[in-house]
């Protein structure tokens, strides 16, 4: 055996156990999952089961309060990621040239992020209460929510939840998009200044494009958690009012761990890895035809 | 040492032995262990304390998972479904019986209690009970273990300060709610449960049958009844005109929360918690509310929402397993031991020697009106089929829709019925 085989043969074998891992941990379970979707199969008449072939995806397509949650759950992750990159982007400046407050504040950052989200939706479920909630009733009182409140109002509901989720993980997109920006070249910046460049060109044309990868970096994360929304939602509005934060991870726990119709609830699952594929590509496309652009200009 | 002193004390340590002969028999499931999944409720906690009594007495140790109800039908499902014998024995939700029966997931104990009649005084245990806590088409699938009695609080100093009588029936006690009701005082005359999902649909379905609604018609579905569109539209009516606003997004702790806090005068509540009303600590209207019996509405006949939990025993574990389970059983739900658990304020009851105890009768003032509850107990109003799950959800969104102004009583209830009936 040569030496570049051997060599081969050697970076196969340390690699051997990591990709053993991931098809044990991620490559199984997706192929079981995948399985069971084409099956009609429900654990409370394990007997019955059937091969339907693609008809658990039909179904979901045709069933409306389905075809809401997808809806709704694209509604959820758009204004959720959309804001948090915002506030995130604009808590990255403010403390990317702070001396005196940046460790006091990333101490602070971490709180939110590190509480779990049932907890969270728990804490904002007795805020926004509008007969107790500190936040609520003052907020009903002042007449800017309905009686009802923000989170029983089919109007408000959604954008309540959005808020919470916004405040949970900005902070997230704060510090990946902190990191980024401190890892960018400081010259570039002096030079930008000699030429006399004004914030917002040097924000346009030179922070933006340079901290793409760390933008894409933080948006695939957080599409990739608020594509699979769950426990804020079941702790503040269960779904509701009617079907209005009926988002599709809810969707399908209930018909996986309520109804036990597990080959439909497979069928929902794999919607949702497609999904976030498609927002991951988007982002890449997008990402690279900035990118394109900015090196053009 | 004589040798007659010492065969004498051998003689004696013998007769010991003999004397002390039950308890040593008893000690028959030394080596066995019983997982129990409980749900978390007032009886969860009593159940892990018991453990060690058990132990002493029968040589079985108890060890009680404590788990929520989602973890807990998620759990024991799975366990079922691939006879994985992690539980032995399970908490059944009273609306489970049907789908346990149905898949055959727990031991029938209709012999066994045939055998230990007797030593179970089954006379003495509320037959509403018996049937609705495990009993299905001549099955008994679980053992009643904790029997709930659906009542009314309701606030007297209020309603003697307006000069009403406590409502005896629902007609009354809508009316008592709408005039008790003063938004610029905070003050309403009603509250229940209005948030999407098994929080609404339950509380709707229990008014639902006091007004005569009901949710199945010959086995199937009938979800837009002319009588269940009524009584949605009056639950709907009591929301908007007479409940707290925010009651529409109410889970049970907001429902009880309302009461407590004294801003709500009318609400039917399990008896479970009823004794918590008396408590300082977590109360405002203690000396001020009462316990009555829910009103059914005008004409119709007695009946009284029960609802509660059975012991079921997993029919996948060994014989050996049963039995101890079963002894479990038997001990767990005896006269002596409820009696001893309520007194410790339990509250639950499964026995009329238990409601018709006088130190029980100090402890808990209402228990009358439990006993009336269990006498014409209704155990059918959420329907104890295997499609019980898809059906309290589907009424869960459509109810919740109604009470936030998605849609009137009888399209919401048309568009549940077509959703319904696909699951038959």
């Amino acid at each position: 055996m040569s030496f570049v085989q051997r060599r081969r043969l050697f970076l196969v074998l340390m690699g051997a156990p990591a990709v053993i891992y991931v098809l044990i941990v991620a490559g199984w379970p997706l192929a079981q999952g995948i399985w069971l979707s084409v099956f009609d199969y429900s654990l409370l008449h394990p007997a019955t089961r059937h091969f339907v072939g693609i008809g658990n995806y039909v179904a979901l397509w045709t069933d409306p309060s389905a075809r809401r949650s997808v809806i709704t759950t694209v509604e959820f992750t758009v204004a959720a990621v959309g804001l948090e990159l915002v506030f995130g982007m604009a808590l990255a400046l403010l403390l990317w040239r702070d001396e005196r407050f940046e460790r006091v504040s990333l101490a602070l950052l971490l709180i939110p992020i590190t509480v779990t989200p049932v907890a969270v939706g728990l804490v904002f479920r007795a805020l926004l209460a509008p007969d107790f909630g500190l936040i609520g009733y003052y907020a009903a009182e002042a007449g800017l929510s309905i009686p009802r409140g923000f989170l029983g109002d089919p109007n408000t509901a959604l954008g309540a939840v959005v808020m919470i989720d916004t405040w949970e993980w900005t902070p997230l997109m704060a510090l990946i998009l902190l990191a980024g920006l401190k890892a960018l070249p400081a010259e570039i910046f002096e030079a930008a200044e000699v030429d006399g460049a004004n914030g917002w060109q040097r924000f346009r044309m030179i922070i933006l494009p340079m901290l793409l990868p760390a933008i894409f970096l933080a948006l695939v994360l957080r599409t990739m958690d608020a594509f699979r929304v769950f426990d804020i939602v079941f702790a503040t509005t269960g779904g509701g009012p009617a079907d209005k934060t009926d988002v599709l991870m809810f969707y399908a726990v209930k018909q996986g761990l309520q109804f036990f119709n597990v080959g439909f609830a497979a069928a929902v699952a794999n919607s949702m890895v497609v999904f976030i594929a498609i927002f991951a590509v988007l982002f890449i496309l997008v990402v690279r035809r900035a990118d394109r652009t900015a090196r053009e200009t | 040492m004589k040798r007659s002193t010492i065969l004498a004390a051998g003689v004696a340590s013998i007769a010991c032995l003999v004397v002390a002969g039950p308890s040593w028999a008893d000690m028959k499931y030394d080596g066995v262990t019983l997982n129990i999944a409980s749900q978390n409720d007032q009886f969860a906690p009593v159940l892990a304390a018991l453990a060690p009594k058990f132990k002493a007495a029968t040589g079985a140790e108890v060890k009680v998972d404590i788990l929520n109800y989602p973890d807990l039908a998620t759990k024991t499902q799975a366990d079922f479904v691939g006879h994985t014998k992690g539980y032995d024995i399970v908490t059944m939700d009273i609306v489970w019986s049907g789908q346990y029966a149905e898949a055959g997931y727990t031991v029938d104990l209709t012999e066994w209690i045939k055998k230990d009649a007797d030593e179970i005084k089954v006379d003495d245990i509320y037959p509403s009970l018996m049937s609705a806590l495990g009993g299905w088409k001549g099955k008994q699938v679980a053992f009643p273990f904790a029997g709930y009695a659906n009542v009314l609080a309701y606030r007297k100093d209020l309603y003697e300060a307006a000069g009403l009588k406590p409502p005896t029936t629902m007609e009354e006690m809508v009316a008592a709610a709408l005039k008790l009701t003063d938004a610029s005082k905070k003050q309403y005359g009603f509250v229940a449960n209005g948030a999407k999902g098994p929080a609404v649909a339950q509380d709707w379905m229990q008014y639902n049958a006091q007004m005569g609604g009901s949710i199945l018609k010959d086995g199937k579905p009938a979800l837009n009844s002319e009588a269940n569109v009524k009584s949605l539209s009056v639950y709907n009516e009591l929301f908007q005109k007479a409940a707290p606003p925010g009651a529409a997004d109410y889970w049970w702790d907001g429902r009880e929360t309302a009461f407590k806090t004294g801003i709500a005068a009318n609400m039917e509540t399990w008896s479970i918690g009823a004794a918590g009303y008396s408590d300082p600590s977590q109360s405002k209207v203690v000396d001020k509310f009462a316990i009555e019996l829910a009103p059914p509405g005008a004409g119709l006949p007695k009946k009284y929402g029960i609802g509660g939990w059975g012991l079921a025993i997993n029919a996948d574990i060994d014989a050996k397993k049963k039995e101890a389970a079963w002894a479990f059983i038997k001990w767990v739900t005896s006269a002596s031991v409820a009696k001893e658990t309520n007194l410790g304020g339990l509250s639950s009851f499964i026995r009329k020697s238990q409601t018709h105890d006088p130190d029980v009768a100090k402890k808990y003032p209402f228990i009358s009106v439990i006993d009336e509850t269990f006498e014409h107990g209704d155990g059918e109003y959420r329907p104890r089929i295997p499609q019980y799950p898809q059906i309290q959800d589907i009424l869960g969104t459509a109810v919740n829709g109604v009470l936030v102004g998605n849609g009137d009583p009888k399209k919401a209830l048309d568009d549940a019925q077509a959703e319904a009936a696909k699951l038959f």
